[in-house]
């Protein structure tokens, strides 16, 4: 069973899940992924901003964020993929460092924007694997700690 | 080949017309090279020239700022020249502004290249800098000497339509582009070197200034609204009418201090704005839009906050430099010290 | 530790029926040497091309540049727990083969970047312009999985490296220089002790898949920062799994030749005392970011440094592992210069870094990777050009009909290296 809720964007449903983290995708292969693993919030047609918006408003709940929003040197007008894990848990403040991270990340991406190019299919595959794999290398040590 | 046509521009003191006592005449308009002009012939040799030098007033120029563009920029236009060039104006502030702003204007309106010359901490590199390529030069008319060969270098390369240089290679102060250069020696040596200085307390030079942010911890909350004496702080350029200080539609030189004891509504005919960077058709109808006078009133007859303080302070935010900002800004706090106000709505626009 | 290198020049590359260096020139037989190469069920096919500086020569997508080196004596081999057994290395006698260098070629994912112009604009970009390249071009097999072609072309390449560099155990050196490192004791000595004490922080880019550094062989993402000799760095000690960001990932032969290090030992005794070098990852947890500068600082602060220069790899989130470890060594009062590229935008005017902080006042920058550059038609493609258009720093119609490319420099292999490795700045 895939443990995911597909979101249009606007629409959020809660699924309960006794994961600690949480991933904010718009990867359908990180979907899949992590679909077993813990809450999957699946932005299936966003953009990588709409991935970094609907993760600034987790930390806007209290959140943090668990992973670079940037993660990896494939640059944001190249990919068209972003993974970011969050806490399932919230602070009893907002955490500014995540505040910081998801803020400067939307400053990077704004100003790359309209260089985003439609890519090949083939291409597509890669740049989800990649995306795939930058999330993925989180888990050992995400999973390695009680709570977070 | 014909040479390309320059316009030069220079204030008072250079045109030897006469020194502060000579500062209001208007622009007035020479045939050839005068002044540094000269120098600048020399250095462009046979490949440009200076065919008109027009000599103007610093205190006429700032006094009368869209009269006297709109004068200098006919001037320029009448020769069709392929390039405009303005000063040095070392550390003159008024003669920097005036450089700044006419070039600003040639450009935009004339679409030729355009160069001037000033200190850095001159106010007019500070407010023109990324708008038009301002060659760093000494602080007085000393620095001739050196700020005439560089700006005739990067003019000619402007007027050719070459490739411009990192500021550090082309001399001008940082205009906010990043431009790639090779240095003379590789990164890893340039990192000891900067250490070395760092380590001996000796000044160094970061090759990226990190974007500042001036951040003030917030003050603690107010515990009782109820007591509190709040004040109206804008940039929104809200002034009674008329504008009796006369606050400048953009650049503010100053600020107002404007009492509203016994006021509960700004209307359109007692209030205005002077603030000339945004439509002013909301804020003429009804000053309470920038800054919520009336609100405050109702809240204070009710008890809500415990008095609006009986002045507020209001300048343009448009186009005025960071630093006079600060400087009204200690002024005003100063003065809201004195009153014992407790806290501060500001409002921009 | 104490390394003595010999460098041996090479001034030309041919192929001939037999492997050998002679007189300066290397004398290559494919056959043999493709052997080890082919034998990896993900390779499909492999050969060697030369690519000699001034040659019109394109050679793209690029993911490796490696420096042939051979141990000649002391413990241990190059690329320890990679190639050769794990063994410690860094003390005895090296070899090097310098002026040339083993490139590997060919596609990994549909996105690969890297090129090396050995003539014209592009190449006053990239320091691999100026050497003679033995250039590996590898084919995967069908339906390869990413992670494990990128392992076998890694292996490749190291493999090569190791067999050209074994051509140099036994002859003489042109020139011999001995780099020798302190133990902490030592630094505490009476003659160094006016000398500020300088450490180099080495951040290597550890994120997952074509992000990856190798220390002995360990992935640098499981890794807590720790301290690593000089001389075992020029050992091989640590390699590139790096196929991203052409223009500022490190490869492994700019971790041979590592500048900073270099540039510290020459002054070494002189001007300050080079106490050691930390490496620090760069991962994806924020909780790894933190833990690692930690450790970063703490290490700092146990060898009483005063002063520290640190190098980057990558762009985007390593800005905050950058601006980490400079921030926690500054406020320990350790002073630091921080060497990293910038993404300002094509037009310059955008903020060059994701992350910055007041304190991070001494910056040295290698370029603006997002500089656009249009480089000529050359005659030749070692490779493939095919990828040209969805590489980093391309774009769709970056490859014109001409032949020209008209790109960005981080398409460039080495363009803007963060290790301070060109003389490319910007203002």
């Amino acid at each position: 069973m895939v443990n995911f809720c597909r979101l249009t964007l606007g629409g959020e449903q809660e699924t309960l899940h006794a994961n600690k983290y949480q991933v904010v995708t718009n990867n359908p292969m990180v979907a899949d992924a992590f679909g077993e693993r813990c809450r999957v919030v699946f932005l299936e047609y966003g953009s990588d901003r709409d991935v970094i918006e609907t993760v600034r408003d987790l930390v806007h709940q209290h959140h943090r964020v668990l992973t670079a929003p940037l993660a990896g040197s494939v640059k944001p007008w190249e990919t068209p993929y972003r993974s970011v894990m969050v806490s399932t848990s919230k602070g009893s403040a907002i955490d500014t460092t995540s505040l910081e991270l998801v803020e400067f990340a939307l400053q990077i991406i704004s100003q790359s924007r309209e260089r985003l190019e439609p890519t090949k299919p083939s291409i597509d595959r890669d740049f989800q694997i990649i995306d795939l794999s930058l999330i993925e290398s989180a888990l050992p040590s995400v999973e390695a700690i009680g709570r977070v | 080949m014909s040479k390309f046509k320059v316009v030069h521009y220079i204030n008072q003191f250079f045109g030897q017309v006469g020194g502060e006592e000579m500062a209001h005449i208007p622009a007035e308009k020479r045939k050839g090279p005068a002044g540094p002009g000269l120098a600048f012939t020399k250095q462009f040799k046979d490949e440009a020239e200076i065919v008109a030098t027009i000599v103007c007033g610093d205190s006429w120029f700032n006094e009368n700022l869209e009269v006297a563009t709109k004068t200098v920029l006919d001037m320029v236009r009448e020769e069709s020249p392929d390039l405009f060039i303005a000063g040095p104006a070392f550390n003159a502030g008024r003669y920097g502004v005036a450089c700044g702003t006419i070039c600003d204007a040639v450009k935009t309106e004339l679409g030729i290249p355009v160069l001037t010359g000033m200190y850095v901490e001159n106010p007019g590199a500070d407010m023109f800098r990324t708008k038009v390529l301002i060659i760093s030069t000494a602080n007085n008319a000393g620095g001739m000497r050196k700020a005439v060969p560089a700006m005739a270098k990067l003019a000619l390369k402007l007027v050719k339509g070459e490739r411009i240089g990192a500021s550090v290679e082309d001399g001008y102060i940082p205009d906010g582009v990043r431009r790639n250069f090779f240095d003379k020696k590789r990164g890893s040596t340039r990192a000891l070197e900067m250490l070395l200085k760092k380590i001996a307390g000796k000044p160094f030079e970061t090759e990226y200034p990190m974007p500042t942010f001036d951040r003030v911890p917030p003050m603690p909350a107010i515990v009782d609204m109820t007591k509190a004496n709040i004040a109206i702080v804008t940039s929104g350029g809200i002034v009674p009418k008329g504008n009796p200080d006369r606050i400048e539609s953009s650049s503010a030189s100053k600020y107002g201090s404007y009492n509203i004891e016994g006021v509960d509504d700004l209307t359109s005919e007692t209030f205005e704005t002077a603030h000339g960077g945004h439509d002013p058709v909301y804020a003429n109808e009804d000053a309470d839009r920038v800054i919520p006078v009336d609100v405050l009133r109702q809240y204070e007859k009710e008890g809500k906050i415990g008095k609006l303080h009986d002045w507020f302070y209001s300048t343009t935010g448009n186009g005025t430099a960071v630093a006079s900002a600060k400087k009204y800004a200690a002024e005003i706090a100063e003065k809201l010290h004195s009153y014992e106000v407790d806290a501060v709505i500001l409002t921009s626009t | 530790m104490k390394l003595e290198v010999g460098y041996i020049d090479i001034k030309g590359i041919r192929f001939g029926d037999y492997n050998a260096v002679e007189d300066g020139i290397l004398i290559v037989n494919p056959e043999p040497l493709l052997e080890p190469v082919l034998e990896d069920p993900l390779i499909k096919s492999a050969h060697f091309e030369i690519a000699t500086p001034g040659e019109s020569i394109r050679i793209t997508p690029v993911k490796d540049v490696i420096e042939p080196r051979v141990k000649v004596e002391g413990s241990g081999g190059v690329f320890p727990g990679m190639i050769s057994k794990v063994n410690t290395v860094g003390s005895g006698k090296t070899h090097v083969l310098r002026g040339m260098a083993v490139v590997t070629a060919g596609p990994i994912v549909g996105f690969q970047e890297g090129i090396i112009d050995m003539t014209g604009v592009g190449a006053d970009y990239t320091p691999f312009s100026k050497l003679h390249n033995l250039v590996l071009v590898m084919e995967p097999v069908d339906n390869f999985k990413q992670h494990e072609y990128e392992a076998a072309a890694r292996l490749a390449g190291l493999r090569t490296a190791v067999a050209i560099g074994e051509l140099a155990r036994d002859l003489v050196p042109d020139e011999t220089v001995i780099y020798e490192t302190p133990t902490v004791a030592e630094t505490f000595k009476e003659e160094w002790k006016h000398l500020p004490r300088v450490g180099y922080v080495m951040m290597l880019q550890s994120q997952g898949l074509l992000h990856d550094t190798y220390v002995y062989g360990v992935d640098a993402k499981r890794t807590l920062s720790t301290m690593i000799s000089a001389t075992e760095v020029m050992d091989g000690a640590i390699v590139s799994g790096n196929c991203v960001s052409a223009c500022d990932k490190n490869t492994t032969y700019h971790h041979q030749n590592n500048p900073v290090i270099h540039d510290l030992l020459a002054v070494h005794g002189k001007k300050i005392n080079f106490v050691g070098t930390i490496i620090t990852n760069e991962n994806v947890y924020l909780d790894d970011k933190i833990r690692s500068s930690d450790w970063t600082s703490k290490m700092a602060s146990y060898l009483s440094l005063d002063a520290a220069i640190i190098s980057q790899e990558g762009f985007g989130n390593p800005d905050t592992d950058l601006i980490m470890n400079c921030t926690k060594l500054e406020k320990q009062g350790i002073k630091t210069v921080i060497i990293t590229d910038e993404y300002a935008g094509q037009d310059g005017k955008s903020q060059s870094l994701a992350d910055a902080d007041e304190l991070a006042n001494a910056v040295v920058t290698g370029g603006n990777a997002n500089e656009v550059v249009i480089l000529p038609p050359l005659d030749r493609v070692i490779g493939t050009l095919d990828y040209v258009d969805t590489v980093a720093g391309g774009h769709a119609g970056s490859l014109r009909p001409d032949g020209s490319i008209e790109a960005e420099l981080q398409i460039i292999t080495g363009a803007t290296n963060e290790m301070g490795f060109n003389r490319m700045s910007a203002r």
